[in-house]
C-alpha cells in the first residue's frame, strides 16, 4: 500500500532522515517507535508532502507521491491524524467533522450517515457536537481529530502520537478504538509513538527510528521479547 | 442643534463603516496568513484610480461596468500579490513581510503617479448629491457608503460561514497545518483571501472618491484608523472591527462639536492608546 524507499530529508542544511526505507502492506498495523527527535514526525510529514525528500521515492497505492502537494495526497485518500490533535478550535465538533470530508463530495445523506458512523465509534462526540472544539479536553480533542480523519473514508490512515499528553486510562481506550476502527474499516494503519509498549502491543510489525536512521524492523511480538529493545524502549 | 448632531452622526457612521471595512480587510489577511498588509491604503488608491482615472475618464466606460471591471482587476491583483509577495515571505520573520508590503505600497503609489499623473482627477456626479428628509439634509454619499458597507459586511459573513470556499478560508485561518491535512489547498485559499481583501480595498476606494477626490493622498489616514478600529473593537475578530470602526467614526465626527475640526484625527489615536493601556483585548474582549 505504501512504499518509502531510500529517502533523505533536510530542514535547511540539517539532515533529518538518512536513507530511510519503510513499507506498509494491505491490512496490517505498523508502528514506528523512537525517542523524541528521532525523525518520526518528519517521516510522516514527508509522506504527506509537507517536506520534500531530497532523494528517494514514496509510492502510495501504486502512485508516486514524493513531489505531490499535501492537499492532493489527501485527495488520494491517505489520511494523517496529526500530532497534537490540531483541531479547528473555533469551530463546532460537527463542523470539524464535516471539514474532515472536505476532499470528498458527499451528498447530505452520505454526510449524515458518515457522521452517525463516527458518533457510533465515539458517542462522546455526539453529545458534544455543537460545542466548540477548542473547549474540549485533550482526550476528546484526540477523538475528534481521529474521527475527523476517518470522515473521508481513507484507504490508509497514519496516527502521529495519538497518546501524547493523555491520561493512562484514556490511552488504553484510544488504542482499543484504533484497533476496532481498523478491524471494521479493513485498511492498513501506521502508528507513530513514543509509547513503544502500547504501539508494539497492538501492531503486527514495528520499525525503530533513531537519529534519522532506520535501526531495524520486525514482527512486533518478536521485537518485544528482544532484550535490547526491552532495555532501550520498554523500560526494562 | 439636534439636526447638526444627527448629521454628524450619519457622517460619522459612514466614516465608521469605512474604518470597519479597512479593519475587516486587515483581519482576514491577518487570520489567513499571519501577515500584516501595510500596502492596503495603496490598494484603495489603486482601486479608485483604476475605476475613475482609467475606466471612466480615459476609456469612457459607463460607471456600473467600470465598477465591475475594477472589481475583477483588483481581485487578480490581490491573487498576484499573494503568490509573488505573501507566499515567499510567509515563513520568514514578520519584519520581512512588513517591509515587503510597505515597499509594494511605494511601488503602487509611484506607479499611480506615473500612469495617471499628479493632479486631482475630477469625477463629476459620482455618488454625489443630497437627500432631504424633512428639515434634515444628508449627503447622499454617506447613505450610499452605509448601505454598501453593511451589505458587504453581511455578504462576507455569509460567504465565510456558508460556502465551501469560505469555510476552507476559516479553517486555514484557525489552523493552517490541519487545513492542509483536510485536503484544502492552503496556497490557493490564501490567494483567494488576498483577492477578496483587494476587492474590499477597491470598493472602499470608489466609495471615498466623493469625500476626498481622486488624488494621490486621498486615502489620508484611513489605513491607520482602520487598524485602530481593530484594536479598539478586538483585533483578529471581524465583529470587533465593525464595532471599533463605527465607534471611532461617530466619536470623531461628534468631536467637532467641542474641538476645532482640524483636531478630529486625534480621536482615533487617543482611543487606540487608551485601549492599548486599559483594555488591550478590545471592546468585545475577544482573545485572538
Amino acid at each position: 500500500m505504501l512504499k518509502v524507499e531510500n529517502i533523505d530529508v533536510y530542514y535547511g542544511k540539517v539532515q533529518a532522515l538518512y536513507d530511510v526505507c519503510f513499507e506498509v502492506g494491505e491490512n496490517e498495523i505498523v508502528s514506528i517507535i523512537g525517542s523524541n527527535g528521532a525523525g518520526k514526525s518528519t517521516l510522516m510529514k514527508t509522506i504527506m508532502g509537507v517536506n520534500k525528500p531530497a532523494k528517494g521515492t514514496i509510492e502510495f497505492n501504486g502512485e508516486q507521491i514524493g513531489s505531490v502537494k499535501t492537499n492532493l495526497i489527501v485527495g488520494k485518500r491517505l489520511v494523517y491524524i496529526p500530532e497534537g490533535r490540531e483541531v479547528f478550535p473555533k469551530m463546532s465538533v460537527k463542523d470539524n467533522l464535516v471539514m474532515g470530508a472536505y476532499s470528498r463530495k458527499y451528498s447530505s445523506a452520505e454526510m449524515n450517515r458518515k457522521l452517525e458512523e463516527m458518533f457510533e465509534i465515539y458517542p462522546r462526540l455526539k453529545e458534544r457536537q455543537s460545542q466548540l472544539a477548542g473547549s474540549m479536553s485533550g482526550g476528546e480533542q484526540q477523538m475528534l481529530a481521529i474521527a475527523r480523519g476517518l470522515m473521508s473514508e481513507p484507504k490508509m490512515v497514519m496516527y502521529d502520537e495519538p497518546s501524547l499528553g493523555l491520561s493512562p486510562l484514556i490511552v488504553d481506550e484510544m488504542f482499543e478504538t484504533i484497533v476496532k476502527v481498523k478491524q471494521t474499516m479493513k485498511i492498513p494503519v501506521v502508528i507513530v509513538e513514543q509509547n513503544a509498549f502500547m504501539a508494539m502491543s497492538i501492531s503486527d510489525r514495528t520499525y525503530i527510528l533513531e537519529n534519522g536512521h532506520m535501526k531495524g524492523s520486525g514482527a512486533s511480538k518478536e521485537l518485544m521479547d528482544s532484550p535490547e529493545i526491552k532495555k532501550a524502549y520498554l523500560g526494562g | 442643534m439636534a439636526q447638526t448632531v444627527l448629521q454628524l452622526i450619519i457622517g460619522g457612521l459612514a466614516m465608521g463603516f469605512i474604518y470597519a471595512l479597512v479593519s475587516i480587510e486587515y483581519t482576514i489577511i491577518w487570520n489567513a496568513s499571519g501577515l500584516l498588509n501595510f500596502s492596503h491604503e495603496r490598494l484603495i488608491l489603486l482601486g479608485a484610480y483604476l475605476f475613475g482615472a482609467q475606466f471612466v475618464v480615459r476609456n469612457g466606460i459607463s460607471n456600473p461596468i467600470a465598477v465591475v471591471l475594477m472589481l475583477i482587476c483588483t481581485f487578480f491583483i490581490g491573487v498576484l500579490i499573494s503568490y509573488v509577495l505573501m507566499r515567499p515571505l510567509r515563513n520568514l520573520p514578520l519584519v520581512f513581510s512588513v517591509t515587503g508590503t510597505i515597499m509594494l505600497g511605494r511601488i503602487i503609489t509611484e506607479g499611480v503617479r506615473l500612469i495617471w499623473g499628479n493632479n486631482p482627477i475630477p469625477l463629476v456626479g459620482w455618488l454625489e448629491g443630497t437627500i432631504k428628509a424633512g428639515e434634515l439634509v444628508i449627503n447622499r454619499t454617506y447613505i450610499i457608503i452605509i448601505i454598501v458597507a453593511a451589505v458587504l459586511v453581511a455578504a462576507l459573513q455569509i460567504f465565510l460561514n456558508k460556502t465551501k470556499v469560505g469555510t476552507a478560508m476559516r479553517c486555514v485561518s484557525q489552523n493552517k497545518k490541519a487545513a492542509a491535512f483536510m485536503g484544502i489547498d492552503v496556497d490557493r485559499s490564501s490567494a483567494i483571501t488576498m483577492g477578496i481583501s483587494a476587492v474590499i480595498c477597491g470598493i472602499i476606494g470608489i466609495l471615498i472618491i466623493p469625500l476626498f477626490q481622486l488624488k494621490g493622498d486621498m486615502t489620508g489616514m484611513i489605513g491607520i484608523k482602520g487598524f485602530a478600529a481593530g484594536v479598539v473593537g478586538g483585533f483578529g475578530y471581524i465583529p470587533g472591527g465593525i464595532v471599533g470602526g463605527i465607534l471611532i467614526g461617530v466619536l470623531e465626527s461628534l468631536s467637532t462639536l467641542v474641538v476645532p475640526g482640524i483636531y478630529k484625527d486625534i480621536v482615533s489615536f487617543i482611543l487606540l492608546i487608551v485601549f492599548l493601556l486599559v483594555r488591550p483585548s478590545g471592546i468585545l474582549g475577544h482573545k485572538a
